[in-house]
C-alpha cells in the first residue's frame, strides 16, 4: 500500500527532506495562542512570515517568533510589499539577515486589488536571489510556461496561486495546475486561493506537492479545526494522487459481473436500460455471430450513446454546469 | 533589584480617580508600553491592605517592563514587595530615618517645594527629588504653585536628578523644558487619558526633542529611524538599539541601506543624519 510517509514519498526542498507537505502562513490569526494551536494541529514544518519595520513606539509588542521558538521549523519569509526585484532582492537580504535560514518566497504584486504576482520582476527577482545562494520560491500566477520559467531561474520550488490571495476561490484553473505539475522537475506548491479543504485536495490530486495556505486558516470559524482538516486533506490527496485515479468514463461500470443475475430469463432480454446489459449484449454478439453483427450491435450502441449524451448534458444545466 | 546609577525621563504616578471604569493594572500597562520609565504607587487614602494589593500587582508588572517602582510613604509596603525605593513628602517620614530603615540601595526621593528643601534633600542624600508642584494641580488642592522659576532654579544649583511635577500637561511641557528639566511627572495628564500609551509616546517625544535641541549635547544627534525623525544620544547602533528596548530581540538593522550585522553593532558609530531601517518578522503568508 501506498502510504503519505516522507520516507517512502519525500518531499525535499533546497536540500531538505520535509516530513509535511503542508506549509502554513502565520498572519491574521485572531490572537498567537490560536495561531500556536493551530500550527500544532497542521503539523506544518515550513511556516512563513512577513518583514515589517518595528513599531518603535511599542516595542514590547510581540513578534510572531516568540511564540514557536520551542519547534523545529523552516521559516519561509516572504517579500510582500514588494513592487519589484529590487525591493524583493532588499527584503530578502534583510530577512537572511536575522540569522532563520535562506529560504524567501519571493512576492512582488503588481496590482493591490488583486495582488496578483508581476510575472516579469518575479522572474528577475528569482534569477537574482537563486544566484546569491538563496533556497527561493516563488509565488507565481498559474502559468505553466512562466512556471518552467522560474523552475530554470534557479526555483527550489515553485509555488502557484489557485486563485487570488485570501480569495478563497479555489483552484480556477485545475488544467493549468495539473500541466504545471506534471512538467516541472521542481516541487510545485499551490499557494494562494485555497478556500477549503476541498481545494486542498483537489490541488494534491492534480499532483501538486504540497500546499500553502494561509487565510482560510487563520479566517476559519474555527482555524484550529481547519488547520487539522486541512493536514488530512493534504495527505488524503496526495494518497490518491499517488494510488491513481480511475479514468473518467461517460457510463457506469457495474461493480459486479453481470452474470448470474437472480431475475427471470425474460426480463434479460427485454430490459435494455442497463449498462452492464449492453455490454453484454455486445460482447455476446462479437463472440457470437462474427465481426458483421458486431458492427451492427455497435451502430445501436452509438445511437444509445448519443441519446444518454444528450440527457446527461440536460442534467449538467439542471446541476449548474458542473464540469 | 535596582542599582543606584538609575535614570529615567518620564515618571509616571498612579492616580486611580482619575481613571474610574479602567482597572489599575490596565491603565499603567498602557503607561509602561508608550514607555513610562519609573513608575510610583501613590493612594493616600487606601486601606493599607489594598495599597499593598496594588503594590504587589505593580511590582510584577513594572518587572515586567524592567522599570523601577517606587512607592509613596509607605516603607513597609515597599519592603514587603521589595520596590526599588521610596517617595517622601516634606512631612513624612524623614529622609535620614527612612535610609536608616531602607539602607544605602534603594531609591529615595523627596518631594521640595523651594531651593532650600531641594538643597537639604540633596545634602542628605536623596536619589532624586521632585520640584513642584509648578503648576496649580488638582492631585494636591490647595498648594501654592511653584512656576518654572523654581525649576530654572533647580536647574543650576541641584546636581542630583530632579523631577518637574504639578499640573504638567502636553500644553505646558514645553516650557517646563525650557526651563531646563529633563525629567517630568505626570499623573492627570497621563493616567487621565483615554489613551495613555499615546500620551507617554507624545511626552517622551517633547523630551528627546528637548534633550537634543533646548539643552544641546554635543553627543546628541539627528538621525531618522523606520522613516520618523529622531534625536539621540547613543555612540553606536548597539546603544541605540538599547535606547528603544529593542536588546535581545530578533531584528535586523540597515544603516544608510546596507545591512548590519549584529556582531558589527557595537562597533559602528552613528553619525548626524544617518538613516535606519528596523525590522523584524510579523505573521505573514
Amino acid at each position: 500500500m501506498i502510504e503519505a510517509n516522507a520516507n517512502i514519498d519525500p518531499l525535499v526542498i533546497g536540500g531538505k527532506r520535509l516530513q509535511s507537505r503542508f506549509f502554513l502562513g502565520t498572519g491574521r490569526f485572531p490572537s498567537p495562542a490560536v495561531l500556536q494551536l493551530a500550527l500544532e494541529a497542521s503539523k506544518a514544518e515550513v511556516v512563513t512570515f512577513a518583514v515589517r519595520r518595528v513599531n518603535l513606539d511599542d516595542a514590547r509588542e510581540d513578534s510572531i517568533l516568540q511564540h514557536m521558538q520551542e519547534r523545529e521549523l523552516t521559516y519561509l519569509p516572504n517579500t510582500s510589499g514588494a513592487n519589484n526585484a529590487d525591493e524583493a532582492v532588499r527584503i530578502a537580504r534583510l530577512a537572511r539577515a536575522a540569522g532563520l535560514g535562506t529560504w524567501i518566497k519571493v512576492e512582488i504584486s503588481a496590482n493591490p486589488r488583486t495582488l496578483l504576482p508581476d510575472p516579469l520582476e518575479t522572474l528577475r527577482a528569482t534569477e537574482r536571489l537563486a544566484a546569491e545562494g538563496f533556497v527561493v520560491l516563488p509565488y507565481t500566477s498559474d502559468d505553466p510556461v512562466l512556471c518552467k520559467r522560474l523552475e530554470e531561474a534557479g526555483a527550489a520550488a515553485v509555488m502557484p496561486g489557485g486563485a487570488p490571495i485570501g480569495s478563497g476561490l479555489g483552484i480556477l484553473n485545475p488544467y493549468n495546475i495539473g500541466l504545471i505539475a506534471q512538467e516541472s522537475r521542481v516541487p510545485i506548491i499551490v499557494d494562494a486561493g485555497i478556500g477549503s479543504a476541498g481545494d486542498v485536495v483537489q490541488a494534491m490530486e492534480l499532483g501538486a506537492d504540497g500546499i500553502l495556505v494561509n487565510t482560510p486558516v487563520a479566517k476559519a470559524l474555527d482555524p484550529v479545526g481547519m488547520a487539522q482538516a486541512m493536514r488530512l486533506a493534504v495527505e488524503a490527496g496526495r494518497l490518491s494522487y499517488l494510488s491513481g485515479r480511475i479514468p473518467r468514463r461517460q457510463y457506469a461500470s457495474a461493480s459486479s459481473e453481470a452474470e448470474g443475475v437472480s431475475k427471470p430469463a425474460l426480463s434479460l432480454d427485454t430490459d435494455n436500460n442497463g449498462n452492464s446489459a449492453r455490454d453484454v449484449k455486445l460482447d455476446a454478439a462479437i463472440a457470437a455471430q462474427g465481426e458483421n453483427a458486431a458492427r451492427e450491435a455497435a451502430v445501436a450502441l452509438a445511437s444509445d450513446i448519443r441519446q444518454h449524451a444528450a440527457e446527461a448534458a440536460d442534467a449538467g444545466k439542471e446541476l449548474g454546469g458542473i464540469g | 533589584m535596582k542599582s543606584k546609577t538609575f535614570d529615567f525621563s518620564l515618571y509616571v504616578i498612579t492616580g486611580e480617580n482619575y481613571h474610574p471604569g479602567r482597572k489599575l493594572e490596565q491603565v499603567m500597562e498602557q503607561a509602561l508600553r508608550g514607555g513610562a520609565d519609573i513608575v510610583q504607587l501613590r493612594a493616600k487614602d487606601a486601606p493599607k491592605r489594598e495599597v499593598l494589593a496594588q503594590a504587589r500587582m505593580l511590582r510584577d508588572l513594572t518587572a515586567r517592563y524592567q522599570v523601577p517602582l517606587i512607592i509613596n510613604d509607605h516603607l513597609d509596603i515597599a519592603q514587603a514587595v521589595s520596590a526599588d525605593g521610596v517617595h517622601l513628602g516634606q512631612e513624612d517620614l524623614p529622609l535620614a530615618e527612612a535610609r536608616a530603615i531602607l539602607g544605602p540601595d534603594r531609591i529615595i526621593g523627596i518631594s521640595t517645594h523651594n531651593i532650600a528643601q531641594a538643597l537639604e534633600a540633596q545634602a542628605g542624600g536623596a536619589d532624586y527629588i521632585g520640584v513642584g508642584p509648578v503648576f496649580p494641580t488638582g492631585t494636591k488642592p490647595g498648594r501654592q504653585a511653584v512656576t518654572t522659576s523654581y525649576v530654572r532654579e533647580a536647574a543650576e544649583r541641584v546636581t542630583i536628578p530632579f523631577v518637574a511635577i504639578g499640573g504638567i500637561t502636553l500644553d505646558n511641557v514645553d516650557a517646563v523644558l525650557e526651563a531646563g528639566a529633563k525629567r517630568v511627572c505626570a499623573v492627570s495628564a497621563i493616567v487621565g487619558s483615554a489613551e495613555p500609551a499615546e500620551t507617554c509616546r507624545a511626552f517622551k517625544h517633547r523630551l528627546r526633542a528637548f534633550a537634543a535641541m533646548a539643552m544641546p549635547d554635543p553627543a546628541s544627534k539627528r538621525i531618522r529611524v523606520n522613516g520618523r525623525e529622531d534625536w539621540t544620544n547613543a555612540g553606536n547602533v548597539q546603544e541605540l538599539v538599547r535606547q528603544y528596548g529593542l536588546q535581545g530581540a530578533r531584528i535586523v538593522v540597515e544603516l544608510d541601506g546596507v545591512i548590519l550585522s549584529r556582531e558589527a553593532w557595537a562597533d559602528t558609530q552613528l553619525a548626524e543624519g544617518a538613516q535606519l531601517e528596523l525590522v523584524h518578522f510579523v505573521g505573514g503568508g
